[in-house]
């Protein structure tokens, strides 16, 4: 465990201003909150369905997901969580986690207990109104996934799952050159989509040859970003950032 | 303005989880709402629009769906009275969705800037619709796992569990018969699936006798099986109805 950063919640303090306009006394109030570092293996659990959440984990490095399994064991990847992001602002006011959240990679969190937020939340109402309307987004986003498993093929299907996460990646300024880290197995593609890794795997290909994405190990990019926001039938409004497009 | 017992089913609702004085009510009950009858079938919010306004279910069924460019529709929640149908509005400034009447329905309708007036005026406002707002992320989480990762059979069988379970617990039927106005169609736009596909899961849930569903009306007749079937849980509804519902056993023994 290191000790506290004084800047480890920039990213935080950044996103949430993105979503509404913070003064620089708020600011400080989120870089001033308490909070451990915490070094995380890939694979590892932040949080399990039925735990009782005392504490947001905000991720600092590496990529989480959202998941939950259905009775018979198979997995649905829900959300794929980026650097900024806190893992737990849709528990602030539950008792009872509704879904898993992991580690994608290794990376790094910033645990902040409930009650700091709670507190942080009930002195200054325009940082509540940041984090609610980041929970908000984050509820389109559910929204949209459920229209996307729902009525996608699979092509349009991963090529939207693609284009948002690249989109997202733009909006935290977490991309390279126009190349965007793509975390995520093949597997772990097929549990977010609703599909099998084998034709994942085809569509992913498929997608190469069409000279929609290009690939080098963990990298993706876009060599047309409007023909691959065509193809995955993506609208970034649900997104609801100003205009990001990579 | 409004009357009071139009909020009945909301404040049930909300004073299940946080404490609301009667100033807290009355607050919410004196803003000026706008009352509006909608018919069937017919768009309360379009997605693209500007959002001005919050909207509370006063009477009737409402949905939210989202339509694609090849013009296929999927439904992403389904609304009884007392709940918002909108909140999201409240904060974000583009709708990402549309909001349909399901039935011929009557709403309340508030700015949103007084809506948001109130809950940094009244904290246990607040928080009431921060829940809401939490809790309808949930349910669109748990409909991903449903169209993701379940069967048709299962698909259906959860979404009638959840219906009839939040119907329950918003006083409006005590099963194992509820006032069931989907359609078929609507159906098939809320679990992926043909419209086909659908009446035939519906046919096979009825021969195995688990439910009977007719123009208007679902009978559930064996709950236990139905949620076995449904691979339905209640956890994703956090409560907000586990304490009041008991739908278990078989609907003739009652």
């Amino acid at each position: 465990m290191d000790a506290p950063h004084e800047t480890a919640l920039q990213l935080l303090a950044r996103k949430l201003n993105s979503h509404h306009r913070l003064s620089e006394v708020h600011q400080r109030a989120i870089l001033a909150l308490p909070h451990k570092i915490r070094r995380l293996e890939a694979h590892s659990y932040i949080l399990r369905e039925g735990d009782r959440p005392d504490r947001c984990a905000v991720l600092l490095q590496g990529y989480a997901v959202r998941h939950k399994s259905t009775g018979d064991g198979s997995r649905q990847i829900l959300a794929i969580n980026i650097p900024g992001e806190a893992l737990d602002f849709q528990n602030l006011f539950l008792e009872e986690a509704d879904h898993n959240v992991q580690m994608l990679s290794r990376g790094v969190v910033a645990d902040v207990s409930r009650e700091a937020i709670e507190a942080l939340i009930a002195t200054h109402s325009e940082i509540g109104r940041a984090i609610l309307i980041t929970t908000l987004i984050e509820a389109s986003i559910f929204r949209e996934w459920v229209v996307n498993v729902g009525q996608r093929d699979s092509r349009t299907r991963i090529a939207h799952l693609l284009c948002e996460f690249a989109y997202r990646l733009n909006a935290q300024e977490l991309n390279t050159d126009g190349a965007y880290e793509l975390p995520i197995t093949q597997e772990q593609l097929a549990d977010a989509t609703g599909l099998t890794s084998v034709h994942v795997n085809r569509v992913l290909q498929a997608l190469q040859r069409d000279g929609l994405i290009e690939r080098d190990r963990r990298m993706i990019r876009f060599p047309s970003w409007e023909r691959m926001q065509d193809v995955a039938d993506f609208n970034p409004r649900y997104l609801h950032t100003a205009d990001l497009a990579p | 303005m409004t009357d009071a017992s139009s909020f009945g089913p909301l404040f049930r609702r909300w004073n299940r989880r946080i404490s609301l004085t009667n100033e807290d009510q009355s607050a919410v009950i004196n803003l000026p709402w706008l009352r509006k009858q909608f018919q069937r079938d017919a768009y309360l919010a379009r997605e693209g629009e500007p959002t001005g306004v919050c909207t509370v279910l006063i009477q009737g069924f409402a949905f939210r769906q989202k339509i694609l460019s090849d013009g296929s529709r999927q439904i992403i929640s389904f609304h009884i009275p007392g709940e918002f149908l909108d909140l999201q509005n409240c904060l974000l400034e583009v709708a990402d969705h549309n909001v349909q009447a399901m039935t011929r329905s009557l709403v309340a309708i508030v700015p949103k800037d007084i809506l948001l007036q109130l809950m940094g005026a009244r904290p246990a406002v607040r928080k009431a619709i921060w829940l809401d707002s939490l809790l309808d992320a949930s349910v669109f989480r748990e409909w991903v796992v449903n169209v993701g990762r379940r069967d048709a059979r299962q698909r259906i069988a959860h979404l009638l569990c959840e219906l009839a379970l939040r119907m329950k617990a918003a006083g409006l039927g005590d099963g194992p018969m509820f006032d069931f106005p989907l359609t078929q169609e609507q159906i098939a736009d809320a679990t992926g699936l043909t419209a086909v596909h659908t009446n035939r899961t519906l046919q096979a849930l009825r021969k195995s006798g688990l439910i009977n569903l007719t123009a208007s009306k679902l009978t559930i007749l064996d709950w236990d099986a139905l949620a076995e079937e449904g691979d339905f849980g209640e956890r994703y509804l956090h409560h907000s109805v586990q304490a009041v519902c008991s739908l278990s056993g078989r609907a003739s023994e009652g």
